[in-house]
């Protein structure tokens, strides 16, 4: 199955996407994208993070890496018993008419299409279209109302796309419900995730998709911003939270 | 009759004594003028001969040479006007100069003496070098009078020198005037004025404290404008000898009027498209002081960083590791101060809108990467102190905020400052890897700064920067020694944008 969308994500789409990227690779899934900035390259990166396979699907030829800054993860691709999968002869440059062709590929060998974060006119949504022209399955994540990114799936969302939630929605309209456990209210670990470290409070208020900035914590918790941004440092520092933007998110942690 | 007076020849912010020799010999009526003089001090020939003539002193029809000695410096200005017109009528009345007596001005054809550029620098200078007296223009008085130990004339015309000088009418010495030390001074912008904006109020604290460069990243409207404008009033005023070496600056520049001392921290924020010579100084002749030394012990203010030309942003790389600025040209050398506080502001992309949670970026990706690498390398990793300003929400704006004043922060601003200077004689931010590890040990902290270093690519200067901050930040809180939590803190001032385009 394919997970697509915008190269520019929002934070909340990128950890949507690396998390359905995991978790659906951990249900055994093979996760297929293009390769590109932002959606694409997280659900590779969170496929691979869970040991997973996964399959790029590149709109120039397979030795040409676009964009560049992408090489490092399509090598672990190839590394990991995954694929890079091109309609174009070695060598091809990137060319502007060649992406809406490698999204039909995507959509072809694709059973079902998840959109996570498509603004109007973005090319997520020319692989919804082929989907459906195709006769495969759209699913949407839904985003915030306020946010612009979230337009492109919350029209797929309206047009009759089946809503995503978790790998578990997806997984279901695959037909392979039973495999998972992923239930939202349940905690990480009952999902095989490893439960975060407590070594500082200041973990649990953190999300692990929504970032938060130093001073609203500091805010929210009625402590010194200087405080907090020492103790966000040393949590940093750890491993158990990530920078995003410029705030901070809690680590997703797997056994 | 050869007669000769003193004047100062301006090189930078360095006076040379020059010495103005006239003589006055029988043979073919001339007045030729030698000793390397530009063309602004050629044309003082027919500016003397008219001011002599209006101020009833008669011009010489006989041959006149004056000699501006040493002969090998090029002079340039109309400053040397009265000096030359007042050695040709002391040559022509036989007279002889009075010892250790200085003069600078321009002349009018009337003979009215005029303002001259530089005269608080040539003052100085002058005085250092055992001149007791020194005519200027009325304009130029209270600044000459600056200097103490100097006695400071200002007639209104070349005829009231001459008749101080015979001893006719007397033209009293003007008494140098200090302005009071400052009573609280009010502030245009205040931190109290700002809503939330928790991060960029601490980064200004410890930029203030330390004197550490600061770099504002956030979307329009966020406010970077109004906090950079909120560093001069968290400082602490100047210090007499800052505020004289502020006063220098604009003396070269001719800014300086009645009033010419002030304890205010400068603020500067030149536009971004500056040139480089106006940004870091240049220009003609030898180069005069750009934006970088107006700013001298105050803030350098460079809004939309990303906007301004490489080369410009590139010369300000020496300037903020030596404090001078040092223009070198084929006919010399000169060095101004530049001892100032950068505070940069950027957006987080070209349209502006990148990160913001009410509007979405439109930037094409690749362009994205190209601002912010346009951003990265050698001046961003002078930047010690980095933070995201994000717009506040509309509520916050008409509701009081209640947030603390400047004031407030100054009082431990200086209190900070004072451990430093006390301990090291320089503050934080000025301190040398070897001033580091005598005045800011680690201790127990070292470990960790080096794990940060290994682990995500730390370059040197950043591990000091992170280093300087950190004992800022054990000196707003009155610690001895650098507390973990200090160091973390300043490894916190990093944005995640930044670090992944440099």
């Amino acid at each position: 199955m394919a997970v697509v969308g915008s190269r520019r994500p929002t934070p909340y789409g990128e950890a949507v996407a690396e998390r359905l990227g995991a978790d659906l690779a951990a249900a055994g899934v093979v996760v297929v994208s293009g390769l590109a900035r932002g959606i694409d390259a997280a659900a590779h990166r969170g496929a691979l993070d869970a040991g997973g396979v996964t399959v790029a699907v590149l709109g120039t030829g397979v030795d040409v890496v676009y964009p560049a800054e992408n090489a490092g993860l399509a090598a672990e691709i190839v590394g990991r018993g995954g694929a890079l999968v091109s309609e174009f002869a070695d060598g091809t440059p990137p060319r502007r008419g060649h992406f809406p062709k490698r999204n039909w590929t995507m959509a072809a060998i694709s059973e079902l299409v998840v959109v996570v974060e498509a603004a109007e006119g973005s090319g997520a949504l020319i692989t919804a279209e082929a989907a459906l022209a195709l006769g495969r399955e759209v699913m949407a994540v839904p985003g915030s109302v306020f946010s612009p990114q979230s337009v492109g799936a919350h029209q797929l969302l309206r047009d009759g796309a089946g809503l995503v939630q978790n790998a578990r929605d997806v997984l279901a309209v695959l037909g392979r419900g039973q495999e998972v456990l992923d239930d939202p209210l349940l905690p990480p670990s009952r999902l095989g995730l490893a439960a975060p470290v407590r070594r500082d409070g200041l973990l649990g208020h953190l999300s692990e998709t929504l970032p938060v900035t130093a001073a609203e914590l500091a805010r929210k918790l009625g402590l010194g911003f200087a405080e907090a941004l020492a103790r966000l440092t040393a949590l940093e520092l750890e491993g158990s939270v990530l920078r995003r933007g410029e705030g901070y998110v809690r680590k997703l942690r797997r056994e | 009759m050869v007669a000769s007076v003193l004047t100062c020849l301006l090189r930078g912010l360095e006076g040379v004594l020059v010495e103005v020799q006239v003589d006055v010999a029988p043979g073919h009526v001339a007045f030729n003028l030698v000793g390397l003089g530009d063309a602004s001090v050629k044309e003082a020939r027919e500016r003397v001969r008219s001011a002599l003539r209006n101020s009833g002193l008669g011009f010489p029809l006989r041959r006149l040479t004056v000699n501006l000695a040493p002969a090998e410096l090029r002079k340039e200005g109309s400053g040397f006007d009265l000096p030359v017109a007042v050695a040709i009528a002391l040559a022509v009345a036989e007279k002889r100069p009075p010892p250790r007596t200085a003069f600078i001005g321009e002349l009018a054809l009337d003979g009215a003496v005029r303002h001259a550029d530089g005269v608080l620098v040539a003052a100085r200078a002058l005085r250092a070098q055992g001149v007791e007296a020194l005519f200027v223009s009325p304009a130029d008085a209270a600044e000459a009078a600056l200097v103490k130990g100097l006695r400071v004339h200002a007639p209104a015309d070349l005829a009231g020198v001459m008749a101080h000088l015979a001893g006719t009418a007397e033209a009293p010495a003007v008494a140098g005037l200090l302005p009071s030390a400052p009573l609280e001074p009010p502030l245009e912008d205040d931190l109290a004025e700002v809503h939330g904006q928790e991060a960029a109020r601490r980064a200004l604290e410890l930029s203030a404290a330390g004197g550490h460069h600061l770099l504002l990243s956030g979307p329009p409207g966020a406010g970077k404008t109004m906090l950079a404008r909120c560093l001069p009033g968290i400082l602490p005023p100047l210090t007499l000898e800052e505020a004289l070496e502020v006063a220098q600056v604009r003396s070269i520049l001719g800014e300086l009027g009645a009033s010419p001392l002030s304890w205010e921290r400068p603020f500067r924020a030149p536009h971004h498209s500056v040139s480089t010579a106006g940004l870091v100084g240049g220009g003609n002749g030898l180069g005069r002081p750009g934006e970088i030394s107006r700013a001298h012990h105050g803030v350098l203010f460079l809004d939309e960083l990303a906007e301004f030309q490489g080369p410009a942003l590139q010369a300000l790389r020496q300037p903020l590791e030596s404090g001078r600025v040092v223009i070198t040209r084929s006919r010399g050398t000169v060095s101004y101060p530049a001892r100032f506080t950068l505070v940069a502001a950027t957006n987080p992309c070209p349209c502006g809108w990148l990160g913001d949670d009410r509007r979405a970026c439109r930037c094409p990706p690749g362009a994205v990467d190209r601002y912010q690498r346009s951003l990265s390398g050698p001046l961003l990793d002078r930047l010690d102190l980095r933070v995201a300003v994000s717009r506040p929400p509309l509520e916050a704006l008409s509701t009081g905020s209640g947030a603390e004043s400047s004031a407030a922060v100054r009082a431990r601003v200086m209190t900070a400052r004072h451990r430093q200077l006390h301990r090291q004689e320089c503050l934080n931010a000025h301190l040398k890897p070897a001033g580091l590890r005598r005045h800011a040990p680690l201790g127990a902290g070292r470990r960790l700064l080096e794990r940060w270093a290994e682990e995500r690519g730390l370059t040197a200067r950043g591990f000091h920067r992170a280093w300087r901050v950190a004992r800022t930040a054990a000196d707003l809180d009155g610690a001895e020694t650098i507390q973990e939590a200090h160091l973390l803190e300043a490894l916190g001032y990093r944005l995640a944008v930044h670090e992944r385009a440099a």
